[in-house]
């Protein structure tokens, strides 16, 4: 039993590293219809910014704003070079490549600023594990799951309850009646961008200690991350974390049940599923594009 | 990405000038990772290839030539040494070449050296078929001067059932060519001590989670776990240990001595026991100077060289390319051959002295006995056995050539 335990939590902590990153993704389809493809080099600045400030000896607590800052000002970089002019000119396609293509920037940047090599991230918190009904855990892992769920909340409180969030719905579900109504719609995707590579950073710093940091870190996880953002539901923060969890604990299970040679199968399968069968993801809702 | 022209950084020494004026120089191509996941190797043995061949052009250069070093960054992928090959046979029209830091870009490259009848030391690759993948041809000239897998295999696999005594071994190996080969090697070397590996498991590069590896070697009650990977997952899976609370020694391929999984894997990776052909312990004369003289030029983080292995044996390859030219009395490739092939003189070099150390079925330097075990201890690597690093003190004796000459099947 213990060990089924130990799986799931080793699978609950996988899947909230995702549904961090996958946040990204949701904040900017949720103004723009765009995502930011250069989501996983967000996360390997935010956590190479990070690890370059706790060396010159800031405290981890303190060095996390000052990251959150840079990510903000990274994704409104994102937003005006690569996406606007995409959007300006109504492109269906344009900020795909534009944000891949700024992604890899972001890469080879990193690759000659910080190196090739994977560097360790002190960890703030103790990493000698707790138990925790028969089985074990990081506090790293801890501060991960409640950093996505605060994260969770704070967005969908944000969307729901503040006028800026009315404001970035109401551009989602029409951006031309939205400007009429005095809406600065340019500014609100701007401002998602940012949110979105701020919460990246901020998921970079916080599972660094998890992953080893690097200038290859993104890559992988932010692949990973897309994948739960689809099976979730790109329109939902709830789904986010469900999803997360979903390929998390399918990841560890498989491997050890099945076979850790096909441990990323089974997740995929169901992505390929909720595209067949929920193409707007289990928790998304189902929009109707009209043309 | 680094630019092409940045890579090619030939070192030309001032001696050199100073020596003969006008004598031409003998290139020797470079090829290694100088950036990326393997790059800890490729830097270091690219840093002994130019302590070594700084020496030699000091000492007056070989034929009263100096040695000219062509250095590039195959970024570990095959098709850039690929490109990188043709380049220097072609363009830069090397004499020789050293290098290879990965398995598949030697098998990859080496074939053009091959049909130009230019010689190729690897001076870190493991890849047990990079020797012998020219053997149906008259001619074969790909050389090394590394330990390779079926080596170390065997090495590990007696650490752990003869030197520890262990009956119940997990093999975890990276989905990669030289996890999976290295696999196949341990799963062999296993059988030949009558046992079976309780689990068998496998993870990805950049695999950030290993509980369902860990939890299977576990439960099929491992007492040790034999790995096949490189540094970063390396590191996962002790820390993976730490955080399961499951703690059993770590043996593995040579790899264990990376500076990347030393530093990823902080405490919970001492301990960790790996076959070893050199260990920056300044255990001979020769071996206090290489290593001072190393950490004096490329100043290495902590004093500590990130894979002293690479740099050793990068070191020793371009003694032996030297000593082969020497002999020669020419660059031509062919005549090379046939003098590392019968090289009358002992090179001496960090790792050994090589006596006679290739033949004509023979292209593997290092044979079983040569490497000793290192292990992890205080965040560097150190001998794991007392009597490895008092026998060290006097350089050990070639193994003679009536036991290399066995062609190994």
């Amino acid at each position: 039993m213990h060990i089924l335990t130990q799986l799931v939590f080793s699978g609950i902590a996988l899947g909230m590293i995702y549904a961090v990153i996958a946040f990204g993704y949701q904040l900017t389809f949720a103004t723009s219809d765009t995502l930011n493809f250069g989501q996983g080099e967000a996360l390997t600045l935010g956590a190479l910014v990070g690890l370059t400030l706790v060396t010159l000896g800031l405290n981890y607590w303190l060095m996390i704003p000052i990251v959150c800052i840079f990510g903000a000002l990274q994704g409104a970089l994102v937003e005006r070079i690569g996406v606007r002019p995409a959007i300006k000119i109504k492109s269906e396609f344009g900020w795909i490549m534009s944000t891949i293509a700024l992604g890899v920037i972001f890469k080879n940047v990193a690759e000659n600023v910080w190196g090739r090599d994977d560097l360790k991230f002190p960890s703030p918190l103790p990493e000698s594990p707790l138990h925790l009904l028969g089985a074990n855990v990081l506090p790293m892992e801890i501060l991960v799951v409640m950093g996505a769920v605060l994260m969770m909340l704070v967005v969908e409180v944000f969307n729901r309850k503040s006028i800026f969030g009315k404001a970035v719905v109401a551009t989602f579900n029409d951006r031309d009646a939205a400007k009429l109504m005095g809406i600065n719609t340019g500014l609100v995707i701007t401002f998602s961008y940012a949110l979105s590579s701020l919460t990246a950073s901020f998921a970079g710093v916080l599972i660094a200690p998890l992953t080893l940091t690097g200038a290859t870190m993104g890559a992988v996880l932010g692949l990973k991350a897309f994948a739960v953002a689809i099976i979730g539901g790109l329109t939902s923060g709830m789904g986010i974390v469900v999803g997360g969890l979903i390929l998390g604990i399918a990841e560890t299970t498989t491997g050890f049940y099945l076979s850790t040679g096909y441990k990323d199968v089974p997740g995929l399968i169901l992505l390929l599923a909720v595209l067949a069968f929920r193409p707007a993801g289990l928790f998304g809702k189902t929009a109707i594009k009209k043309v | 990405m680094i630019r092409y022209a940045k890579a090619l950084t030939a070192v030309t020494l001032a001696t050199a000038a100073a020596l003969t004026g006008a004598a031409e120089p003998i290139k020797i191509g470079v090829s290694g990772p100088f950036t990326g996941g393997s790059s800890s190797m490729g830097v270091s043995m690219r840093d002994g290839v130019r302590l070594a061949a700084e020496e030699i052009n000091k000492a007056g250069g070989v034929l009263g030539r100096p040695l000219l070093l062509i250095e590039r960054d195959d970024e570990a992928k095959n098709e850039r040494g690929v490109q990188i090959a043709q380049e220097m046979i072609n363009k830069d029209k090397v004499a020789a070449t050293v290098g290879f830091i990965n398995t598949g870009v030697a098998l990859a490259s080496q074939r053009f050296y091959q049909d130009a009848r230019i010689p190729v030391i690897n001076n870190v690759a493991t890849g047990s078929q990079i020797t012998h993948q020219f053997d149906n041809q008259p001619q074969n000239y790909v050389f090394r001067n590394a330990a390779h897998d079926r080596i170390q295999a065997p090495m590990i696999v007696e650490e752990a059932v003869v030197g520890r005594r262990f009956k119940k071994l997990a093999i975890l190996a990276d989905a990669t060519n030289y996890g999976q080969l290295g696999r196949e090697d341990l799963e062999k070397a296993l059988a030949a001590k009558g046992l079976n590996a309780v689990a068998v498991e496998k993870f990805n590069i950049k695999d950030v989670d290993m509980t369902a590896q860990l939890l299977k070697a576990k439960e099929a009650g491992a007492e040790a776990i034999l790995t096949y990977g490189i540094g970063p997952e390396l590191a996962q899976i002790a820390n993976g240990m730490t955080k399961l609370g499951w703690k059993v020694p770590m043996i593995g391929s040579w790899t264990l001595s990376m500076a990347n999984y030393i530093d990823n894997a902080g405490l919970g990776g001492e301990g960790a026991r790996m076959p070893q052909t050199f260990i920056q312990e300044p255990t001979t004369p020769k071996r206090r100077a290489f290593i001072d003289n190393y950490v004096r030029t490329f100043k290495p983080k902590n004093n500590r060289i990130d894979s002293p292995v690479s740099a050793a044996q990068g070191y020793d390859s371009i003694y032996l390319l030297a000593a082969a030219i020497r002999q020669a009395g020419v660059t031509d490739g062919p005549k090379v051959l046939s003098a590392l092939e019968n090289l009358n003189e002992p090179v001496e070099g960090v790792v050994m002295t090589y006596t006679k150390p290739f033949s004509r079925t023979n292209h593997d330097a290092i044979t079983a006995g040569i490497p000793v075990m290192g292990e992890v201890k205080g965040q560097r690597v150190i001998y794991a056995y007392d009597a490895d690093f008092k026998k060290a003190s006097q350089v050990p004796p070639n193994a003679g050539t009536t036991a290399k000459a066995q062609p190994q099947k």
